[in-house]
C-alpha cells in the first residue's frame, strides 16, 4: 500500500492504494467517478481521458501513485454552481452525442484544447479530438459541437 | 396535420446524461455484497476437451466454478440453438467458454481460471469454406458444414447469356470485420426483491435474451428480467448470447450480485464478427449495357456458430444482383460452417458485402463495351415499378436514380459538355 496525496475536481484527497492502481480504477472504483471510462485498456481509445496538471493523459496508462501531488479533472467537474459546461450543452445542442460511451473522454480533449486555443480551426479541432475514438463514427457532429462551444464559450453563455 | 415531433430537433432524452458521465454502462454498476465472474475460453480452434476445476477452487475467495454440468439446458442461439453455454465435449472456435469462475474480487477470478486444467485432445479444424463443404472435410456440428443454402432462380439463364454481348466473370471476396462498439461487454446479474433474476446489461435483444436465460436455467420467462442499460455501441455485435447466460446461472445459483466486465481483448473473441463472403459472378449484357443474366455463387463463413448466418445470407443473396433490373437470374447463396470465429449480424446484414461485387461488375461490363460507368447504371437501375430477382414489385419510392443524377451533377462528372440524359 501507498499513500498517495492528489486534488480531483478541486478537492483534496489522500488515500491509501495499491502501487498496481491505475488512475482510471482511483477514479471509478476508489471515488465512485463513473464518467471516466474504459474502452481498450491500453491508451489506444481514450475514453478514459481526463486533465492532469492541465494536460489530456489517457487515465488507463497512468499509475495511481503517478497522480501524486497533481491536480486531476474529470468530467464530473465541469460543472459550476449547477450549470453544466458550454462544451457539454455544444453537445447536447448539435447532437454530438450517439451511445455516449466516447463522450466524457471527448469532452475533455475539447476542454483542454479549448483552454490552450479559445478559437481553434476546424482541422485544429479535428486534431485535438485525434486521440478518441467515436465508434459509431460521428466525428462531424462531435466537430460542430465543438465550433459551437467556442461562440458560447464567447458569449459567456 | 400539425406533428410534434417529426420534422423539428428534439434533444435526445439521455444527452444530458451522457455529457455529464451520469450515464450508467453496466460496468458503471456496483452493489452490496457484489461477487465477480470471469470466463474461460478455449485456446484451441477444435479439439476435445476435459475439465479438472479442483486446484482452481481450492484458492481462497473462489466462490464457484460453473461448467456445462451445472446448466439445466447448456444450450441457446439465435436461429439455431447450436451454442452450448459452456462446452462439454468439444470447443469448435478460439474463445469458446469452457467455465465460469466466480470470486470475491477480479484477481480471485483471475488466479483461478490459470488453475483450472483443460486437457486438449486436438481434431483437424476446418478454416476455409469452400473447403468445409466438401463432404469429406472435418465436421464442426453434425454431418454437413452446410448450414443454410438460399436460391433464386428466374428466366432462362443459358438463353440469357446467349444473346450477352458481354460477359464479366470475376470472384470478389470480403473479409471479416470487428464491431469494436466502445462499450466492452459487462453486466450485473442479481435476485431482485420479487425473486426474479435479474441481468442488467447492455443488449440489442433483451426480449431474445429473457427467452434464452429462461430456457437455459429452464425457468419461466415471467422469473426473468433483462434490464438494458445504456448501450456503448453495438453496430449488430450484441445481438447474441455473451454473457447473460453466465451472469444469470451465478446470480441465480449463488443467490448475490454477480458483475462481469470483458476487457477489449476478450470482447473480440466473444463475440460475432461479419461475415467473411466468396462471391463468384457472372454477368451479361447486351450491347448497349442492358444486363440480360447473372448468375452467382455466395458462400459466407460463419465461424463454429449459425447465429444470424441464414438471415444474413439470405440477404446478401436477394442483393447480389444490384439495385438493377435482370431479367434471366440463378443465385444460389450459402452459410457454411469453419473453426473460424463465428460470424453473425453487422451493419448491412448481408447487404454491405455484395455491392463490392456486382458494382465491380458493372464497371467490367462498362468498360468492355466502351461505355461510361454512370450510362449502364441508368439504363438497369431500378424505378417504382420495376421487379426484383425474387419477384418482389418495388411500389413505393425508389430514389435511386434521383440519387445517381444528383451525384453525377455535384462530383461534375461529365463536365462543361454536360451528358445527354436521354440516352438513359
Amino acid at each position: 500500500m501507498k499513500e498517495i496525496q492528489l486534488n480531483v475536481n478541486g478537492k483534496d484527497y489522500s488515500l491509501n492504494i495499491d502501487e498496481n492502481m491505475r488512475l482510471i480504477d482511483l477514479l471509478r472504483d476508489k471515488l465512485g467517478l463513473l464518467g471516466t471510462k474504459e474502452g481498450c485498456g491500453e491508451g489506444e481509445c481514450g475514453a478514459c481521458t481526463v486533465i492532469m496538471d492541465g494536460e489530456t493523459v489517457t487515465s488507463c496508462l497512468v499509475m495511481a501513485f503517478q497522480a501524486h501531488g497533481s491536480e486531476i479533472l474529470t468530467i464530473e467537474g465541469l460543472e459550476s454552481n449547477g450549470k453544466i459546461h458550454p462544451i457539454q450543452q455544444a453537445f447536447i445542442d448539435v447532437g454530438a452525442v450517439q451511445c455516449g460511451f466516447c463522450t466524457p473522454g471527448m469532452i475533455m480533449s475539447a476542454k483542454a484544447l479549448l483552454d490552450k486555443n479559445p478559437n481553434p480551426t476546424r482541422e485544429e479541432i479535428r486534431e485535438g479530438i485525434s486521440g478518441n475514438l467515436c465508434r459509431c463514427t460521428g466525428y462531424n457532429k462531435i466537430v460542430d459541437g465543438v465550433e459551437l462551444a467556442i461562440n458560447y464559450i464567447e458569449e459567456g453563455k | 396535420m400539425k406533428f410534434d415531433i417529426v420534422g423539428k430537433n428534439i434533444i435526445r432524452t439521455d444527452a444530458y446524461s451522457k455529457v455529464t458521465g451520469k450515464a450508467l454502462y453496466p460496468q458503471d454498476i456496483y452493489m452490496d455484497n457484489m461477487v465477480y465472474g470471469k470466463t474461460l475460453r478455449s485456446k484451441l480452434p477444435h479439439a476435445y476437451i476435459d475439465i479438472d476445476t479442483s486446484e482452481a477452487e481450492k484458492i481462497e475467495g473462489v466462490i464457484k466454478i460453473f461448467t456445462y454440468k451445472d446448466v439445466p439446458n447448456n444450450s441457446h442461439g439465435v436461429v439455431f440453438k447450436d451454442h452450448e453455454v459452456f462446452c462439454e465435449k468439444k470447443v469448435r472456435r478460439i474463445g469458446d467458454p469452457i467455465a465460469f469462475v466466480v470470486g470475491e474480487t477480479e484477481e480471485v477470478c483471475k488466479l483461478a481460471l490459470d488453475k483450472i486444467k483443460v486437457d486438449y485432445k486436438e481434431l483437424e479444424g476446418v478454416f476455409d469454406p469452400e473447403i468445409a463443404m466438401d463432404e469429406n472435410s472435418p465436421k464442426v456440428h453434425g454431418d454437413s458444414n452446410i448450414v443454410y443454402h438460399f436460391k433464386i432462380r428466374k428466366g432462362d439463364i443459358e438463353e440469357g447469356f446467349k444473346n450477352s454481348y458481354v460477359i464479366a466473370e470475376n470472384t470478389y471476396k470480403t473479409h471479416m470485420v470487428e464491431h469494436a462498439f466502445l462499450q466492452p461487454e459487462a453486466g450485473v446479474s442479481l435476485i431482485d426483491e420479487e425473486g426474479r433474476v435479474t441481468v442488467m446489461v447492455a443488449t440489442q435483444y433483451p426480449h431474445y435474451d429473457r427467452e434464452e436465460v429462461a430456457s437455459a436455467l429452464n425457468i419461466k420467462e415471467e422469473e426473468v428480467r433483462i434490464v438494458n442499460t445504456n448501450i456503448g455501441g453495438a453496430f449488430g455485435g450484441r445481438e447474441d448470447i455473451s454473457l447473460q447466460i453466465h451472469l444469470a446461472l451465478a446470480a441465480y445459483t449463488l443467490k448475490r450480485p454477480v458483475k462481469v466486465v470483458y476487457s477489449r481483448e476478450e470482447s473480440f473473441i466473444a463475440h460475432a464478427k461479419r461475415h467473411p463472403m466468396i462471391m463468384k459472378c457472372k454477368t451479361g449484357a447486351d450491347k448497349d449495357g442492358k444486363l440480360l443474366a447473372m448468375e452467382a455463387e455466395i458462400i459466407g463463413d460463419t465461424g463454429a456458430y449459425a447465429s444470424w448466418a441464414p438471415n444474413v445470407l439470405r440477404k446478401a443473396g436477394v442483393h447480389i444482383t444490384g439495385p438493377y433490373y435482370i431479367p434471366n437470374v440463378v443465385v444460389d447463396s450459402y452459410a457454411v460452417y469453419t473453426n473460424n470465429p463465428f460470424a453473425g449480424a453487422m451493419r448491412g446484414f448481408g447487404a454491405t458485402q455484395v455491392p463490392i461485387a456486382h458494382e465491380q461488375q458493372m464497371d467490367i461490363l462498362a468498360e468492355k463495351l466502351g461505355m461510361d460507368p454512370i450510362s449502364i447504371r441508368m439504363i438497369n437501375i431500378f424505378k417504382q415499378g420495376s421487379v426484383t430477382a425474387t419477384g418482389q414489385v418495388l411500389t413505393e419510392s425508389v430514389p435511386v436514380e434521383a440519387c445517381i443524377k444528383e451525384v453525377v451533377k455535384r462530383m461534375d462528372l461529365f463536365g462543361e459538355e454536360g451528358h445527354n440524359e436521354e440516352t438513359w
